[in-house]
């Protein structure tokens, strides 16, 4: 059981899901009847690296709240992980979007809702980083990302309600997800790539942690021997 | 668009994707061997010093 | 003593202390007054420029960036001549230091927009006011005490780290920039376009879930915000 839960086992599981999700995404599923026509293609790996970024900051979330209760500093080595992959994906979020803008509407980015959410999440999960950078105390420093990374997720949500707020008109909806109607074929090509990068991200996340435990064991160990 | 030129785009930010995630997957994966042989190391270490330390009690 | 009785007496300490130096106050105030001109330099690109519609969004970036200057200050006098670590040797409970700093903070941010606000709709307001006074009080207070509730948090925390003021913006804003959003957009619609309080009673409920939010939130992590 644990076998198939470590880190290659489950980068092995990916790659699979996401080779075949791949292939499924460019061979079996139509190409869009819309304007988008084949750089909707793009959405296969768009939208899954954008559910596995928000998964990594909710996994941030759950750890930076068994933190708070246990003040194990293993729950704040999880929390760092997680947001440092969360925050990868979401750059390729914005880098993959901008593709899709330029491929799609002509430009490399729109005030798009979506878009824009991703784009202030960049910055407050930038800012977790800062904030863990000007604190030196060990568990001052994981109380307050802990703090820090709660309120961050809990305010994407909001965020992304807020952009709505924004009177149209003033910036163009170009793209909105319901319009497109997805077939059966389109559907499941979507879901196995989005099982792939969750997948993917578990073994990163993995790994991660796994060093920077082994960091603290060396750090540990370096200590009673130095001592 | 055309179709060739769309499909330019989307394979090249696919190919680049996957590329710096499983770099960053072998990566993080060197890094565990190297910190757990690092560990291991340091552990053996530990227990020669205890031990000497232990006999030179027992004298 | 109570837990209104509390509040009401750390309150009392940070009014009766800002009233003594009005360093806070009045930078304050300046800063506002003196964002309001230079935002009139900076956006009147012709002659006959209406800046009506750009009043939500110069009105809301000045008290964030007077706000901003004010918490540093509030929390900066109470680390320096360590009257937070008198504070938290009193038998207090760390949620009620916490309501007594935004309800001050909230204090301060409105004494300040008593001041700005007339001077802010004499300067860009074309037309009325008075019959958007209701709605634009609603979008007022509620703006405001998120804008409290979550900047006393986060400059409690920033204020314990090696970098102290440079921290806040940072955390800040990004977390700030919903209600940000809401408040900006209610308040260009109250005053360029005539909006009541019906119009823009969705935004009004977004900023109201977002202090509820806020405050909870807050009143659950402070005592882990506060240290020991």
């Amino acid at each position: 059981m644990k076998k198939l839960v470590s880190a290659p086992a489950l980068f092995l599981w990916a790659g699979a899901f996401l080779i075949v999700g791949l292939l499924l995404a460019f061979w079996w599923a139509p190409v869009d009847a819309s304007a988008m026509g084949f750089s909707q293609k793009i959405f296969y790996y768009h939208a899954p690296i954008a559910e596995t970024s928000l998964v990594g900051f909710g996994v941030a979330f759950a750890a930076a709240v068994m933190y708070l209760r246990t003040q194990d500093l293993k729950w704040d080595r999880l929390g760092y992980v997680s947001v440092r992959l969360g925050l990868l994906f979401a750059v390729l979020v914005m880098f993959t979007g901008m593709i899709w803008g330029k491929s799609s509407w002509g430009v490399w980015w729109a005030w798009e809702p979506r878009l824009t959410t991703f784009l202030l999440v960049c910055f407050l999960y930038a800012a977790y980083f800062v904030l863990r950078s000007v604190v030196e105390e060990e568990q001052r420093r994981a109380t307050y990302a802990a703090v820090f990374a709660v309120i961050a997720f809990i305010d994407v949500p909001i965020t992304w309600f807020a952009t709505r707020l924004i009177p149209e008109g003033l910036h163009p909806v170009v793209f909105k997800a319901g319009d497109t109607g997805m077939e059966g074929s389109m559907f499941a090509s979507f879901m196995i790539s989005m099982i792939g990068m969750t997948l993917l991200l578990a073994a990163l996340i993995r790994h991660g942690w796994q060093i920077e435990l082994l960091k603290d064991r060396v750090t540990d160990l370096k200590s009673i021997l130095g001592g | 668009m055309s179709i060739e030129e769309g499909a330019k785009y989307v394979a090249a930010a696919y190919a680049i994707i996957l590329a710096v995630l499983v770099a960053y997957y072998f990566m993080s994966a060197r890094r565990v061997t190297v910190l757990r042989r690092d560990v291991e190391l340091l552990e053996e270490e530990t227990k020669r010093r205890r031990a000497s330390a232990g006999g030179a009690d027992a004298d | 003593m109570s837990g209104w009785g509390q509040i009401g007496a750390i309150l009392r300490k940070d009014l009766i202390r800002e009233l003594r130096t009005r360093d806070m106050l009045v930078s304050m105030a300046l800063f506002a007054l003196l964002a309001m001109v230079i935002f009139h330099w900076a956006f009147t690109v012709r002659g006959d420029t209406d800046l009506t519609y750009f009043t939500g969004g110069m009105l809301w970036v000045t008290f964030v960036f007077a706000m901003l200057l004010g918490l540093n200050r509030s929390f900066a006098q109470e680390k320096d001549e360590h009257c937070l670590d008198g504070l938290l040797l009193c038998p207090v409970d760390r949620v009620t230091i916490f309501l007594a700093k935004t309800v001050g903070n909230l204090v301060f941010l409105l004494i300040i927009q008593a001041v700005a606000v007339p001077v802010f709709v004499l300067f860009f307001v074309e037309g009325g006011f008075l019959e958007g006074l209701p709605a634009f009080l609603a979008v007022l207070l509620l703006a405001d005490l998120g804008i409290c509730a979550l900047g006393t948090l986060l400059a409690t925390i920033s204020m314990n780290t090696r970098s102290r003021d440079l921290l806040l913006p940072i955390l800040f804003l990004p977390l700030i920039v919903p209600l940000l959003v809401a408040a900006t957009s209610a308040t260009t619609l109250v005053l360029a376009d005539g909006a009541g309080v019906r119009e823009i009673g969705g935004r009004l409920l977004f900023m109201l879930g977002f202090d509820a939010v806020f405050l909870v939130v807050a009143w659950g992590t402070y005592d882990f915000a506060i240290g020991e």
